[in-house]
């Protein structure tokens, strides 16, 4: 029995994963969890609403824009109010670019995993690169709390259009350079194919979503089937694997990077002046309800169930958080791999820890 | 022996280990700033001009650290190991020139002795991994003799793909051998192996599994630290230098392609800097190559030594063989090794495990079924 | 590939070198800094606690008192701050109070550094917050939102400056929270008499 403990070099966090072995072969594999359980539903239900915001950029640490856009679109859905066209597109804008800083976190470190020491370093470069354009807009690299309940909180500055299309044209020639280093690379590639399968109808039992659902060849995003927000207006690919492996999971995310580059581009062009908060009051009464929203972070689908008793502060909230269902798979993907393979295996699901535990 | 030649002797063999050292110095550092290089940032910057007397500091830092001990490991072997992996890599010197005259002893069988000292360090490894009482040392321990032990035949076997060549085991003779064009040009595919072989051997990217660090962290040498780990780390570093000295000396040359001008003493030293100048540039892609690419799996490695380099090393052999027996000129001999290097290459690049397809990702484009909102009079929107 | 990376300039930095230093953003969210009106010579806050209560940390404490200016009439401010403490290593940097506030009185300032030399040196109490303040409005030339809401000098007693709105009027729908109608029971005599008798 081998125990890749919480203070590993490699396990994205603190995450305990017990492996039991017969020479180099995994026999059973059980993780354990909670390591960075901070009981943010709980402090969710003492806290108002523009407070939750704050807690909800802390969840997936990664990809923060995406979180706090879930739970901004569950408080509007509640009490009917309708976000103004311009802060629609400048939530989409932000959305995808933090698709893209996400994504790249993820191949730095899963590069880092196979044992190359550069993309590390060439992923965090774009990242930058996408950090400081938040910094201009929002005020803070990562912690943004830049959504509010019906809109977004600050107009963009007026320098934004011309800092975007410079950024995207460095992080189209960027993503082409990381693709370059890695994604052929012969040694990456027996490193990772092969490894991990799980099949479409396997993924869909365990309750996986995101890229390693597509990667297994199953075409389903929440953007296509309950579109939110403006997702609709807009042409873009959507990638999917055949082999559901570790290198299916890698390559469908290098491709959704460029798929939101995309997006951004039409976003922008579409974008007209207007308002970019509704008419709300600053401390938000929802009427009583309970609602459920779907949207699609980088990690899968994030899901936000609220219910309100009419005060200011919620009555309770529950996370469907994609890392932690993205999880439960991870035992079927290791059941016939080797010991090095199995943080291959992790590193491709991409979990959070911040997500898996609250 | 004579009193002089013990005197000569132990200073050389002093002179020798202060260089070692020295090397060893500059070689940390070289390599921290390659790589950073290679990551577009700095590498070390702070102690010392660029960060010239880093591994100054790094040294005094493992000589001060704490030695810890688990309580149930075997003392004997775990002092032993570190002594017994430096030991060899230190003992190797003693017949490598770095000019014509710059060699301690020049033995008639100095590649032999190379190749059979070499292999000693394959014991320390396995004393490191027992001697800690800890499974995954244990490991990797044994992982590690596995992957030394199994490319020792492909590093032996190009060694004497150029020793055939040259009828002779001395070293000095080798080079001499090289005065209008270095054997990398006569036996490009052995080149190659010896590299390939090189690497293994010294343990690096891209066959560092049994110390990488994102997997059994440490490998055998996890329960080493300051002093101890300071002499493995030594042993590793001086081996580095030992592949890409014989590389320069076997197949690029050694001091001389050009030979150089002047005669005297201005001709051993230009010789020597021009050697040296050599080896820094493999070196320098011995570094280049750790940043780029990603590790091996144990069993693809090992696959990788017995199913590829072995095979290929017999026929580097036998080519060689063919066409000194036939009295060919030497250029076919390139030709030759020309060829199976390409088809290396593209075997390596079709190996079946690696990739049935490149690229088994397709995207679907989805159409926008929406149109945004056709903006009313100016005076609506500005609300 | 990567010996064309190997030789394009660093990306990084040395930490403290000045040179090399990364601007911040003008709209950078640092610590929570308190403004200094120069007009009237006062600060800005009056102390009146709506960021303390929105805090998601609870990181802030105040307390207020009757401005003696006021007394004075050299200024509008009724009431001041009097003590204003921020712990620094609690705050999370959200901006909240930022939106809060009334009185344009508190900004987040461009400090970063969180590094002191005492154990307690990140509690900063109301001088330090308004020599952050003013670092921070020499740095970007800070004017307030809404100058003349919220300037401190006394205005004569006949015109009154009329409230700027910052948003559009609300929309004309019944808020969450109007009170329902409840049918109270009012006791009668009868219940009473018949407690007693239970007793």
């Amino acid at each position: 029995m081998i125990n890749m403990g919480p203070q590993h070099p490699s396990t994205h966090g603190v995450f305990r994963l017990v492996i039991w072995v017969d020479g180099e072969r995994i026999v059973k594999a059980e993780p354990h969890i909670g390591y960075l359980h901070r009981g943010s539903e709980k402090l969710c239900e003492d806290e108002l609403y523009s407070q939750v915001i704050t807690l909800f950029d802390r969840l997936d640490y990664v990809a923060n824009l995406n979180c706090e856009l879930a739970f901004c679109m569950a408080v509007e859905k509640l009490m009917e109010i309708e976000v103004p066209e311009r802060a629609q597109y400048i939530r989409t804008i932000f959305c995808e670019l933090n698709r893209i800083a996400s994504h790249m976190l993820f191949y730095g470190v899963y590069g880092m995993d196979a044992g190359a020491v550069t993309p590390i370093l060439y992923g965090f470069r774009e990242r930058e690169r996408i950090q400081s354009l938040f910094e201009s807009v929002t005020g803070a690299r990562m912690m943004h709390n830049y959504f509010r309940v019906g809109g977004v909180n600050e107009e963009l500055p007026d320098d934004f259009e011309q800092r975007l299309s410079k950024l995207t044209d460095g992080l189209k020639q960027g993503i082409d350079e990381c693709d370059g280093l890695l994604s052929q690379n012969e040694m990456f590639l027996a490193r990772t194919k092969g490894i991990g399968t799980i099949s479409g109808p396997d993924a869909i039992a365990f309750g996986v979503t995101g890229p390693a659902l597509r990667a297994s060849g199953v075409l389903e995003d929440v953007r296509i089937s309950e579109p939110y927000g403006i997702y609709d207006r807009f042409d873009y690919g959507i990638p999917t694997g055949s082999q559901g492996d570790c290198w299916d999971r890698y390559y469908v995310r290098v491709e959704e990077m460029r798929q939101s580059l995309s997006i951004i581009d039409q976003a922008v062009n579409q974008m007209e002046a207007g308002e970019i908060l509704a008419n709300v009051r600053r401390i938000a009464r929802p009427p009583k309800g309970e609602v459920y929203i779907r949207t699609e972070s980088p990690r899968g689908d994030f899901g936000v169930f609220l219910v309100s008793d009419g005060t200011d502060k919620p009555y309770r909230v529950k996370v469907r958080a994609p890392s932690f269902c993205n999880l439960q798979a991870l035992q079927h993907m290791l059941r016939e791999a080797y010991i090095a393979d199995a943080v291959i295996i992790l590193g491709s699901i991409d979990i959070v820890l911040g997500e898996v535990d609250r | 022996m004579t009193v002089e030649q013990g005197v000569y002797y132990a200073l050389g063999g002093l002179g020798l280990f202060v260089f070692l050292s020295v090397i060893v110095l500059i070689l940390t550092w070289g390599e921290r700033k390659v790589l950073a290089r290679i990551h577009m940032r700095m590498g070390p910057m702070r102690v010392g001009f660029q960060g010239t007397l880093q591994p100054l500091a790094d040294t005094i830092k493992l000589v001060t650290k704490e030695d810890i001990l688990p309580s149930w490991a075997d003392r004997r072997v775990y002092w032993i190991a570190p002594v017994a992996v430096f030991l060899p890599a230190l003992l190797l010197w003693v017949t490598i020139p770095l000019g014509r005259d710059l060699v301690l002893r020049n033995l008639e069988l100095g590649l032999f002795y190379i190749t059979a000292i070499s292999v000693l360090s394959v014991m320390g490894l396995l004393m490191a991994g027992w001697g800690s009482a800890n499974k995954y040392a244990m490991l990797g321990g044994l992982r590690a003799a596995g992957q030394l032990i199994s490319y020792e035949i492909p590093f032996i076997m190009s060694i004497l793909g150029v020793a055939m060549l040259v009828q002779s085991l001395n070293l000095i003779t080798i080079v001499d051998g090289q005065a209008n064009y270095g054997y990398a040009l006569v036996q490009p595919l052995g080149l190659f192996i010896f590299l390939m072989a090189g690497l293994a051997e010294l343990g690096r990217t891209p066959f560092d599994i049994h110390h990488a660090e994102s997997e059994l962290v440490g490998g055998p040498f996890i329960e080493y630290s300051g002093a101890h780990w300071a002499v493995f780390f030594l042993a590793e570093y001086i081996n580095t230098f030992t592949v890409a000295v014989l590389i320069v000396l076997l197949f690029l040359g050694g001091w001389r392609w050009p030979e150089m001008p002047f005669s005297g003493a201005a001709l051993s030293a230009l010789s020597a800097l021009w050697f040296l100048f050599k080896t820094a540039l493999v070196i320098c892609v011995i570094f280049w190559i750790r940043g780029t690419y990603p590790r091996l799996r144990i069993d693809q490695l090992m696959s990788f030594g017995w199913k590829m380099l072995v095979p290929l090393s017999f026929i580097n052999i036998v080519i060689t063989g063919i066409v000194l027996f036939y009295g060919w000129p030497l250029w076919t001999l390139t030709v030759l090794s020309l060829v199976l290097l390409g088809g290396t290459f593209y075997l390596i690049v079709k190996n079946p495990g690696t990739s049935i397809e490149r690229n088994t990702v397709t995207v679907h484009a989805i159409r926008a079924t929406a149109q945004p909102p056709v903006p009313e009079t100016a005076s609506e929107t500005e609300n | 590939m990567t010996l064309k990376t190997a030789f394009r300039k660093p990306v990084t930095a040395q930490y403290p070198d000045p040179k090399k230093r990364l601007a911040v953003a003008k709209r950078y969210m640092g610590f929570p800094a308190l403004l200094w009106d120069e007009d009237v010579d006062e600060p800005y806050c009056t102390g009146c606690m709506v960021c303390i209560r929105d805090c998601p940390t609870q990181c802030m404490t105040a307390e207020m008192k009757d401005n003696p200016k006021f007394a004075d009439d050299t200024s509008r401010r009724r009431k001041i701050v009097d003590y204003f403490e921020i712990n620094l290593g609690r705050c999370i940097l959200c901006q909240i109070c930022v939106d809060v506030c009334n009185f344009d009185a508190i900004e987040m300032s461009h400090e970063h550094e969180l590094s002191k030399f005492q154990r307690n040196d990140n509690r900063v109490d109301l001088a330090q917050l308004l020599k952050m303040g003013n670092e921070y409005r020499e740095k970007t030339g800070w004017t307030p939102k809404q100058p003349e809401k919220n300037s401190g000098i006394p205005i004569k007693k006949d015109d009154k400056p009329k409230p700027v709105r910052k948003r559009a009027p609300k929309k004309t729908t019944t808020p969450a929270n109007t009170p329902v109608a409840v049918e109270v029971e009012i006791p009668t005599e009868d219940a009473g008499e018949k407690a007693k008798t239970s007793s």
